[in-house]
């Protein structure tokens, strides 16, 4: 069975920008008339309100997309090139498993398709409630929703409270817990048990009890899959595999289940690692529970593939999506003969060049400046695929998410280092004469290291970094490693003092400037291994920023506050920005897809029809 | 004989353990990842890494690990699990070994059968047209990298993005239990491109050899008995020049069940070297263990094999 | 002697067949998948007919006149005679010295064809999507993902399939040929290790380790620094892949070597061993390793360019044939050009060496010849 090899990019659903083999994409608003944009919206963050930035006429997006009257029925093909990293929701943590489980689970909150920061009650009945001191936060479940055979009982408070609970369990290793849910009371002791910090009242309610005011952003967590329930009885003896197996015989909540024999098996039934995963209705699925139509009767998903193969067939065949990010060519031939069955979603992340903010040359913030100053951007972002896929990033908090437009929206602060994005020497020269090197290029004698990831197109973005850097002077020695490796090996590894990671990228588990800026920049979660600020960004004064914006509770202040962070950032330089993506998916002519605005574009199951 | 067959099995049994051992250690002192941060995930705290380690197994002194794994391998035949997914290496392995086998055999067959023809007839007309036109190309065949061939071949005659559209490309594999004939279709492609190369070389070795052999005396003397030429090539030639190559042959195919990995990776073919190659870059080593041994079980067996059946077949062969 | 049991058996096959034997021999590097298993047979059989020419010839006569009167007829006129009408042969000795002037001095190559260097990135030269433009008067072989002249790159990936295919080569050979003299020279313990390690060793599937240990020491180096990432890492898995053919062979050379008079005459003159195996034997060894160590380039050559497309090799942006291919991979049906040109200088270079090595063998082994 493959690996994914993304497994550690950034919070999330990164997977498919970051797939090796597949193309995720990019540009600048600068190269926008080459591919006739229409004009670029203006993304307000507000309620379901946001505009899609630089999507052409002609093509979809999930905003533009009807969430109903779809026709019941019919079989959809799904053809992917990658397998899913984990279809256990407690494990999932990547696009494509997402996909699956948001189909198959039901987590307390859920976004719509074309939301990503307007959650609706999904196993909770309504609203969180925080208390006045942002301690303790109460859910109520909904009545009526069942648990798919074998297991068949009604859901209550517990299995919502085993679903979270088991995401500390060493066997199950949850990516998000500690950061999301390490503010419950006794959850860094937690390990797989109850813990104090989750209590069940009775069997319609349950509560969170935090040692600190970090509420909304608990709150927030609970769209993610950890949140769906899982039936203690049923799934305590797969978790006590090392690791755990529940993935493989898991029940199921949402409108669909894979499909698993008698005794409740998944694997070789409805999933069969690197080859195919079927499914089918949830027999104890109640429509009227669920704001999901579900009109599809079952999905088959092939997975494997070459890359450029499948998205000819889904062009040109019938009942047919493609999941994953279709390869570069396949982009360009749809945009050009198949542009209605095209959907580009903005907001699927951002990319950026991660310098050594401790040691080293990049410790000075004039060389940072400088290197920002030189980069070309538009050249990177074309290796991506160019501006249909891809805008030129400018600041840290990206399209869709609250407090974008605060930041500067697409043009992003006014300083000189970020006006050019085709770069621009001189000013980097001024930079590096700031810096100290009167001859506005580097001098010293220090060989700077470069970890980048294999691949297309990493690897020319990593080259071009490269490049830039032999311009400005330095001697560099760039390395290309697999993508799972440079992250855990090298990148988020700080005593390997690596100089720069031009190939680190971000996607937020939610719509929420703290999900977007606290774990790559608060220099407080700097790890010895597995850290995710990879530049080893720590400014005091930007610390003290995000905890004090951390506890602030109500959309529009939270928006402000970071939004105000992220200037500092850019202020200071911490990382060079390059790449804003936008993600393509492409569907037959006869399907009506329904692609997920949260979930970087992909093709949501249940809301997806066949014309 | 008995003693000679009994003797050859030990040793197969030990430089197995051998073989295994080595990649053990390699792959121990210069590790690719570790596994163990690679499951923890983002901003593990140390503790969940050490008890992942712990789980892994990972934590033990390097010959305990190395002891429970040969322990398992030779009482159970259990090669371990993957370190990513709950499967078991073995039934990975099984999984995949049908794609791989299917494209070793039938490679196979084309490669002898052209290979062998094309030896013969040059061998036959040594120095004409024919031959030196033939053993040239087959020098070709032999520099070119396979993996090339294979783009090269999936460009021109790819049915899907080809210039001229004759048969399945890349990513078409079906399993034969599947569709038997789209099963023969989708694997035409890289049969002909891994064959490609196989073919060269055994026309040369074939044209060698039997040049060798039909120098020999007792060819003289069939020739002598007034048999007709037909009868002296094929029955008393080609049969005595075949016999080292069956030796290769048999290594050959072997080496290749292992997993063939640049011709699955051109063709995308589901086989255990794209298995052993991924295990690699994921640091998932009880897979990468799984396919070493695998080949050297294969390698190993099948030279037993051949110098047993060799004992048979020549009486001249002597085992000390 | 007692040969392991993965050791060929030279009873099941004609004696002679050395060249052909050979032939399937080298295979292993390029192909690890498929190569291995040929080059069992390859045992002492390489050369026996140049090697059977040669003994005495690098003896001293003593006599200057002796000497000027035997020049005409020595070995190594007989076997230039003999290459020389090799007209292939030739043809390929050539190619590969234009190659090697053409790789030492790329820059000025590039210079002279008004090239840009292979370093050189232009974004105006791809479209819209990204996609690179194809062959023109100004980009002969047309330009990659990153705008950069594919024909500047074709021309510096000379530089590094050469430096790879010689330098792992020679440190092959010198580990081999070390190795396998002692061990055909003691006989005993060290031949048994030897044949042994050749066991274990033919028994791995070395791709697979060489993408283990390219892994593991591509960005910091391995063992303390002795293997050092890039060219390092490269010319390490090959000669771990390659030696225990070389050394097998001398092994076999020497097994016989030192039955010969003047070895005996050597002894009994007081000679130690370790004279004896550095003037007596090693000089007789050097035809045969020459033309082995020939064979074996073309086929590290392809195993350095194997290794590149599966992602293991020299650091970007130095230009590799290989890694010029897998690059390619994924855009090869819009942008053949990026995928055709590294691959036939790659097959051009390989097809070179091995006829050049044809026509050495040849040379020396006239009986071999066809």
């Amino acid at each position: 069975m493959t690996l994914a090899p993304t497994r550690l990019v950034a919070r999330g659903r990164a997977r498919r920008g970051l797939a090796p083999g597949g193309f995720a994409l990019a540009t600048v608003a600068a190269a926008a008339g080459a591919v006739a944009l229409a004009g670029c919206g203006s993304s307000s963050g507000g309620v379901g309100a946001a505009s899609a930035v630089g999507v052409p006429i002609g093509v979809q997006s999930p905003l533009s997309q009807p969430l109903s009257g779809g026709r019941r029925g019919g079989t959809l093909t799904v053809l992917n090139h990658e397998d899913f990293e984990s279809i256990d929701p407690g494990i999932a943590y990547f696009t494509l498993d997402y996909e699956i489980v948001d189909a198959t689970q039901r987590p307390l909150y859920s976004n719509k398709p074309n939301t990503i920061d307007d959650p609706v009650p999904d196993m909770a009945s309504g609203q969180p409630q925080i208390s006045a001191d942002g301690r303790t936060i109460t859910v109520h479940i909904r009545q009526g929703v069942h648990f798919s055979p074998p297991v068949d009982r009604e859901v209550t408070s517990a299995d919502v409270a085993y679903g979270i609970e088991r995401g500390a369990n060493p066997n199950v290793a949850n990516a998000y817990f500690h950061s999301y849910f390490g503010s419950l009371v006794g959850a860094e002791k937690a390990n797989g048990g109850p813990f104090p910090g989750i209590t069940t009242p009775n069997r319609e309610t349950i509560v969170f009890h935090l040692s600190e005011a970090k509420a909304q952003i608990v709150a927030d967590a609970l769209t993610l899959p950890l949140s769906a329930p899982v039936p203690e009885e049923y799934a305590k003896r797969f978790d006590a595999r090392k690791p755990s197996e529940y993935g493989n015989y898991q029940v199921a909540t949402g409108p669909y289940m894979l499909k698993a024999d008698a005794e409740g098996k998944v694997l070789g039934v409805g999933y069969q690692p690197g080859k195919s995963a079927t499914l089918v209705r949830n027999p104890n699925w109640n429509a009227a529970t669920d704001f999901r139509p579900a009109y599809l009767d079952q999905i088959d998903i092939n997975i494997g593939g070459d890359p450029t193969v499948i998205g000819r067939q889904v062009l040109e065949g019938s009942d047919m999506v493609q999941n994953d990010t279709p390869a570069q060519p396949i982009v360009k031939l749809a945009y050009e003969h198949f542009r209605g069955q095209l959907s580009i979603s903005p907001g699927a992340g951002s990319r950026y060049v991660a310098v050594n903010n401790k040691q080293g040359p990049f410790a000075n913030v004039d060389v940072r400046k400088a290197l920002w100053a030189a980069l070309d951007r538009v050249a990177m972002n074309k290796a991506r695929g160019g501006a249909l896929v891809s805008d030129v990033m400018t600041h840290f908090i990206y399209p869709e998410i609250p407090g974008f437009e605060a930041a500067g929206g697409l043009a992003g602060p006014s300083v000189d280092y970020n006006a050019y994005p085709s770069g621009n020497m001189q000013v980097a020269a001024k930079y590096m004469r700031l810096a100290g090197y009167p001859s506005g290029r580097y001098t010293g004698s220090s060989t700077l290291q470069i970890v980048g990831a294999t691949g297309s197109p990493e690897a020319e973005d990593a080259e071009i970094v490269n490049q830039t850097l032999h311009n400005l002077g330095f001697h560099t020695r760039l390395n290309l490693v697999e993508k799972s490796v440079m992250y855990e090996k090298f990148c988020g590894v700080p005593s390997e003092e690596i100089d720069v990671c031009p190939n680190v990228g971000w996607i937020a588990d939610f719509a929420d400037g703290q999900a977007v800026l606290d774990v790559p920049f608060n220099g407080e979660h700097i790890q010895p291994s597995g850290n995710q600020n990879w530049g080893q960004v720590n400014e005091p004064q930007i610390n003290r920023a995000m905890g004090a914006a951390e506890t602030l509770v109500g959309a529009g202040a939270r928006a402000g506050a970071w939004a105000n962070i992220d200037r500092e950032l850019v202020a200071q330089a911490v990382a060079i920005p390059y790449d804003w993506e936008k993600a393509p998916s492409i569907e037959s002519s006869d399907v009506a897809g329904v692609s997920d605005l949260w979930n970087g574009g992909t093709w949501d199951y249940s809301f997806t029809s066949l014309k | 004989m008995t003693r000679y067959i009994v003797r050859r099995v030990l040793w197969g049994l030990l430089l197995l353990v051998l073989v295994g051992a080595l990649t053990f250690v390699l792959f121990h002192v210069f590790p690719t990842a570790n596994p163990a941060r690679l499951r923890a995930g983002r901003n593990p705290s140390p503790r969940v890494v050490a008890e992942i380690s712990r789980n892994l197994g990972l934590n033990r002194p390097l010959p305990t690990q190395f002891w429970l794994y040969m322990r398992g391998l030779f009482l159970h035949f259990n090669l371990g699990y993957s370190y990513y997914s709950e499967a078991s290496v073995r039934s990975l392995i099984f999984d995949r070994l049908a794609a791989t086998a299917s494209l070793t055999i039938g490679a196979a067959v084309i490669w002898l059968g052209c290979g062998l023809s094309v030896g013969i007839i040059s061998a036959l007309r040594r120095r004409s047209r024919l031959d030196r036109a033939s053993m040239g190309a087959a020098l070709v065949l032999i520099s070119a990298p396979e993996y090339w061939l294979g783009l090269i071949a999936i460009y021109l005659f790819a049915a899907d993005i080809g210039q001229v559209k004759v048969l399945p490309g890349a990513g078409s594999y079906v399993p034969l239990t599947t569709d038997p004939w789209k099963w023969f279709t989708s694997l035409l492609l890289p049969w002909l491109v891994l064959a490609a190369s196989f073919a060269a070389v055994y026309a040369r070795l074939m044209r060698a050899s039997l040049i060798e052999t039909m120098g020999e005396d007792y060819i003289r003397t069939a020739r002598a008995k007034g048999l007709p030429e037909r009868r002296v090539v094929l029955r008393h030639g080609v049969r005595a020049a075949i016999n080292p190559i069956i030796t290769i042959f048999a290594l050959d195919v072997g080496t290749l069940l292992g997993g063939a990995i640049l011709i699955e990776t051109v063709f995308d073919i589901p086989g255990v070297g794209r298995l052993a190659y991924e295990a690699i870059t994921h640091a998932d080593f009880p897979i990468v263990e799984g396919t070493v041994l695998l080949v050297a079980l294969v390698v190993i067996v099948a030279n037993i094999l051949v110098d047993i059946a060799y004992a048979f077949v020549d009486p001249r062969v002597r085992y000390s | 002697m007692s040969p392991g049991p993965l050791r060929a058996r030279r009873q099941g096959r004609p004696a002679g067949a050395s060249k052909s034997w050979d032939r399937g021999d080298e295979r292993h590097g390029g192909n690890p998948a498929k190569g291995d298993a040929p080059a069992r047979l390859a045992v002492d059989t390489v050369s026996v007919g140049a090697a059977e020419i040669l003994p005495g010839a690098t003896r001293p006569l003593g006599l200057l006149e002796a000497r000027e009167r035997l020049a005409a007829r020595s070995p190594l006129a007989l076997f230039w005679q003999r290459f020389r009408r090799d007209r292939v042969a030739l043809g390929a000795l050539v190619f590969i010295a234009v190659l090697v002037v053409v790789a030492i001095a790329a820059p000025l190559v590039v210079a002279l064809l008004g090239l840009p260097g292979p370093y050189v990135q232009n974004p105006d030269l791809t479209d819209a999507f990204g996609s690179p433009l194809g062959p023109s008067l100004a980009h002969p072989f047309g330009v990659d993902q990153l705008g950069r002249d594919v024909m500047s790159r074709v021309i510096y990936g000379a530089r590094v399939s050469l430096e790879v295919g010689l330098l792992g080569t020679a440190v092959a050979t010198f580990v081999g040929v070390t190795i396998g003299m002692l061990a055909g020279y003691y006989r005993g313990w060290v031949d048994t290790l030897l044949a042994r390690t050749i066991d274990v060793m033919l028994a791995i599937p070395i791709l697979l380790l060489g993408l283990g240990i390219g892994a593991a020491c591509s960005v910091r180096g391995c063992a303390d620094g002795l293997i050092q990432p890039g060219l390092g890492v490269i010319v390490f898995i090959i000669a771990l892949a390659n030696w225990p053919y070389m050394a097998r062979i001398v092994r076999g050379r020497v097994l016989s070597l030192r039955e010969h008079e003047f070895v005996a005459a050597a002894r009994s003159l007081g000679a130690s061993h370790a004279r004896i195996m550095r003037c007596e034997i090693l000089p007789n060894l050097i035809a045969p390793v020459v033309v082995y160590a020939t064979l074996m380039i073309p086929q590290n050559i392809l195993f350095e360019a194997a290794l590149s497309f599966l992602g293991i090799g020299v650091r970007p942006p130095t230009a590799s044939w290989g890694q010029m291919i897998a690059a390619a991979t994924p855009i090869f049906q819009t942008a053949w050009w990026y995928m055709a040109f590294p691959g036939i200088a790659l097959l051009a270079t390989v097809l070179a060496f091995n006829l050049l090595g044809d026509g050495l063998q040849d040379a020396l082994d006239p009986r071999s010849a066809a």
